[in-house]
């Protein structure tokens, strides 16, 4: 039993992220999946707790999260040892890439083991004062984040390249698979070599990301400290420290091995392999003295507080937070988003949306919507546009900052509004006939005049961006969509066109959300 | 070019199978008879149009008088359909196929014994949600054929456009011009640009950057599209037009209730004109109006003047 829980622990870990794996990819087109596919979001207490605390309402959707930490109140942090995807990926890759380096003394990492706790109690302020960019180092929407970023995109550019060279040796034309539209986005390079430096960490420590930096550990670690399921050591012990060596998360002191931090342990129950098998896990009574802890001095403390304030104000200082009329115009954010300034504060990062959304309209900003807006989605009509009958970003959003609307509010939702560039503009600029932008708007919001030239009626247009995102003008689009502020609805259009509904027509299947 | 080899290929066969297609109908003129002695003679008429009925009989009324199916499509053949599904709409509003019309023609493909029927389109919204919302990814596939979207440039071939006046080089879907029998299924819709969409403008969604067409000049290019791949059927689906808004809708629909099917695309697009009304004159438009039906008659496509194509009009039911 002993011997195969280290195995089991491993199966388990390696289901969770293919689980994660599974959930991203059918984060697409249909979109009828019954488990909500941002499941993992919403199991995360610290997205939870700091999402509470910036929109200082409870989200719905994340309440599941507040379970898991009843949980932990039992197992300790288990979730860090067995089904956190990032624990899984990092476990993996410093056993088989990044192996931690023999030091020539041991390193006493007392000093550093308090990291964790500055940032998460830089997280805390910061969110309490309504502006949030410590969700760039929540682990499950960093690795949901590099999963559909930067792993996804060349994922399909392989399987893209791959189908039609296994298809030339099949008879001809007897099937085509098709391709699937390869998404692109801005900063998958940035986020590649942010996770490879998360990674390559290992090489220091074994978990160095787990025990020195991840928040929603760091979150965990407080909880279990109440934990039930408790380690004992009995008189058998021979010191032997082969379980301090096995620890993944160094939480058993060399000095005295019978002792162990019970915040930090993440129940991977790899001191079980004791030579004279004097471990035992078992259900004891919580207590919440400890060994070896953090020195979480006074000084420390307020420290990590007044940093946290003062970055916040300072990013919420900047001008493009500001009403300094330096509004980043081109910043469209997705359909049903609140308002920027909650949007900023509750959006996760998480690329959720960025996977759903179906013509791959949503990017990723970098410091387009300051630094408290990192990572956070924004449509880029020239890159994709949004579908009149889709509202998935809504529905997936883990944390509701782009709120889930039904088809018909959604498609009256003006985000932006469109202008043409008449020195550019194909009927404008010269006599031949284009138009494109008249064709393809869904909402009968560009018009042409009697010499066929586009006009727009702002009226109705909802920003969508098709006509930025189709119009032949090499280069930047001649009609180009600016962000009307806050997203306004729009008069529903008459429905009188069809006045004389012909009975034969075949029932209208509208499908709602 | 492996095209012009495989022209020839078909001549041969159409030989063959005219000849079939004469002694079949009397073969089996008890069945046939309902449409009288139109039926007998088959290819007596270049453009037929069938009225009243469902959407089957219609096109079964629409295509004896030409020859029925079998004239095109041969036992063991590929077949492609361009049908238009280009946009996100429902079929009641008129801007995609009608889907049982498609399901109708895809059985009769398969009847006269296609190997293949695949039904193509290079949509301008999203190809799910298009798919989806028109129906008509559901119908196909309950008759049996394959549906696909021309979202992947790797489905494309690039070739030259030597009859092109404008065009010189495009992509092409490489399955229209690899297939044996090629099936243009239009919707006539009104259209702010050219006017309208008829079956011509319907194969600009055989063509991967088709907004680039608009820079080079559109009408030219529609009519340089269509010298590529001969369309060897037109069956237009005017059981319900679009008559505003046009080509995305929702707009004002009309229900005409005919299928049109013809030999000749350039004679289909000069018939289908005629369902509209000119904005400026508010007389229904004449072929010559519709620049791009004018260019392809210059370039030699078709016959413009519909007098001098045999005509025929059936009833279906």
């Amino acid at each position: 039993m002993k011997k195969a829980i280290p195995y089991l622990r491993r199966t388990i870990q390696t289901l969770s992220f293919f689980f994660l794996l599974y959930l991203i990819l059918k984060t697409a087109f249909p979109l009828e999946l019954k488990i909500p596919v941002d499941l993992y979001l919403r199991l995360d207490p610290f997205i939870g707790i700091i999402t509470f605390l910036t929109k200082k309402e409870v989200i719905l959707r994340m309440l599941p999260a507040f379970g898991v930490l009843l949980v932990v109140l039992i197992f300790g942090n288990f979730f860090c040892g067995w089904f956190c995807p990032m624990g899984a990926t990092i476990d993996f890759f410093d056993r088989i890439l990044f192996r931690e380096k023999k030091w020539s003394k041991s390193f006493n990492d007392q000093s550093l083991r308090r990291l964790r706790y500055g940032i998460f109690m830089f997280s805390l302020v910061a969110g309490l004062m309504a502006f949030q960019v410590m969700y760039i180092l929540d682990p499950i929407s960093l690795i949901t984040r590099t999963l559909i970023i930067a792993f996804y995109p060349p994922a399909i550019f392989v399987f893209n390249t791959l189908v039609p060279q296994a298809q030339n040796f099949l008879p001809q034309n007897s099937l085509i698979a098709s391709t699937i539209p390869m998404p692109l986005f801005k900063v998958n390079l940035l986020i590649f070599l942010f996770f490879v430096v998360v990674l390559a960490l290992g090489v220091v420590k074994k978990r160095f990301w787990c025990r020195y930096l991840c928040p929603l550990g760091t979150l965990f670690s407080i909880v279990s400290r109440f934990r039930i399921l408790k380690r004992f050591v009995t008189e058998d012990c021979t010191h032997c420290l082969k379980c301090v060596k096995e620890c993944p998360v160094g939480a058993i002191p060399e000095t005295n091995p019978q002792e162990y931090r019970q915040q930090d342990c993440v129940s991977c129950f790899k001191c079980l392999e004791c030579p004279p098998e004097a471990v035992s896990f078992h259900f004891g009574l919580p207590r919440w003295r400890t060994v070896n802890g953090v020195n979480l001095s006074r000084r420390y403390v307020l420290g990590s507080l007044a940093f946290g304030a003062v970055s916040a104000l300072m990013i919420k200082a900047n001008p493009l937070q500001s009403e300094s009329g330096l509004k980043n115009n081109r910043l469209i954010r997705p359909p049903g988003s609140l308002p920027e300034e909650e949007f900023v504060s509750v959006c996760t990062g998480c690329g959720e949306c960025l996977k759903v959304c179906p013509n791959n309209a949503l990017q990723s900003t970098l410091l387009e919507a300051g630094l408290a807006g990192l990572y956070t989605p924004r449509l880029v009509p020239r890159i994709g546009y949004c579908e009149e009958f889709c509202n998935f970003c809504g529905r997936i959003c883990p944390t509701e900052a782009i709120r889930p609307l039904p088809i018909e509010e959604k498609r009256l939702l003006q985000m932006g509004v469109a202008h043409i560039d008449k020195t550019r503009c194909i009927a404008w600029d010269t006599e031949k006939i284009c138009l494109v932008c008249n064709e393809q708007c869904s909402y009968l919001a560009i018009v042409g005049d009697d010499k066929k030239r586009p006009i727009i009626k702002e009226e109705k247009c909802t920003g969508c961006g098709i006509c930025e995102n189709k119009c032949p003008v090499d280069g930047e689009s001649a009609i180009i969509v600016y962000a009307s502020g806050v997203q306004k609805k729009l008069k529903p259009e008459d429905v009188n066109n069809n006045k004389k509904e012909v009975p034969a027509g075949p029932a209208k299947k509208e499908k709602s959300s | 070019m492996d095209y012009a080899s495989k022209k020839k290929m078909t001549r041969r066969q159409f030989i063959k199978g005219a000849a079939a297609a004469v002694t079949l109908p009397h073969l089996l003129s008890g069945e046939t008879c309902f449409y009288g002695s139109l039926a007998h003679a088959a290819e007596e008429s270049d453009l037929v149009i069938a009225k009243n009925g469902s959407a089957s009989q219609l096109l079964q009324a629409a295509m004896a008088p030409l020859g029925g199916m079998g004239r095109f499509v041969k036992k063991g053949q590929r077949v492609v359909i361009k049908a238009n599904i280009a946009w996100a709409r429902t079929p009641d509003q008129a801007c995609t196929n009608n889907p049982d019309l498609l399901a109708a023609l895809i059985k009769m493909c398969y009847e006269a014994g296609a190997k293949r029927v695949a039904v193509w389109d290079h949509t301008c919204d999203n190809y799910q949600f298009c798919f989806s919302r028109s129906g008509l990814k559901e119908t196909a596939q309950k008759a049996g054929a394959d549906i696909f979207s021309g979202h992947g440039r790797n489905s494309y071939k690039q070739v030259e456009v030597q009859k092109g006046k404008k065009l010189k080089t495009v992509e092409i879907l490489r399955d229209v011009l690899e297939s044996d029998v090629f099936i243009n299924f239009p919707i006539p819709k009104q259209h702010f640009a050219t006017e309208l969409t008829l079956g011509m403008k319907n194969l600009m969604g055989i063509v991967w950057d088709m907004e680039q067409l608009h820079k080079i000049g559109l009408h030219q290019c529609i009519a340089d599209i269509n010298t590529i791949r001969k369309t060897d059927l037109v069956v237009m689906d005017a059981i319900r037009i679009l008559t505003t808004n046009g080509p995305k809708g929702p707009g004002k629909t009309e229900d005409i209730g005919e299928v049109i099917a013809s030999t000749d695309i350039v004679a289909a697009d000069a018939y289908a004109a005629a369902f509209f009304k000119h904005p400026k004159t508010g007389k229904p438009f004449k072929p010559e109006e519709i620049q791009f039906v004018k260019n392809a008659y210059d370039l030699g496509l078709g016959q413009i003047n519909l007098s001098k194509v045999r005509v025929k009009k059936v009833t279906a039911a």
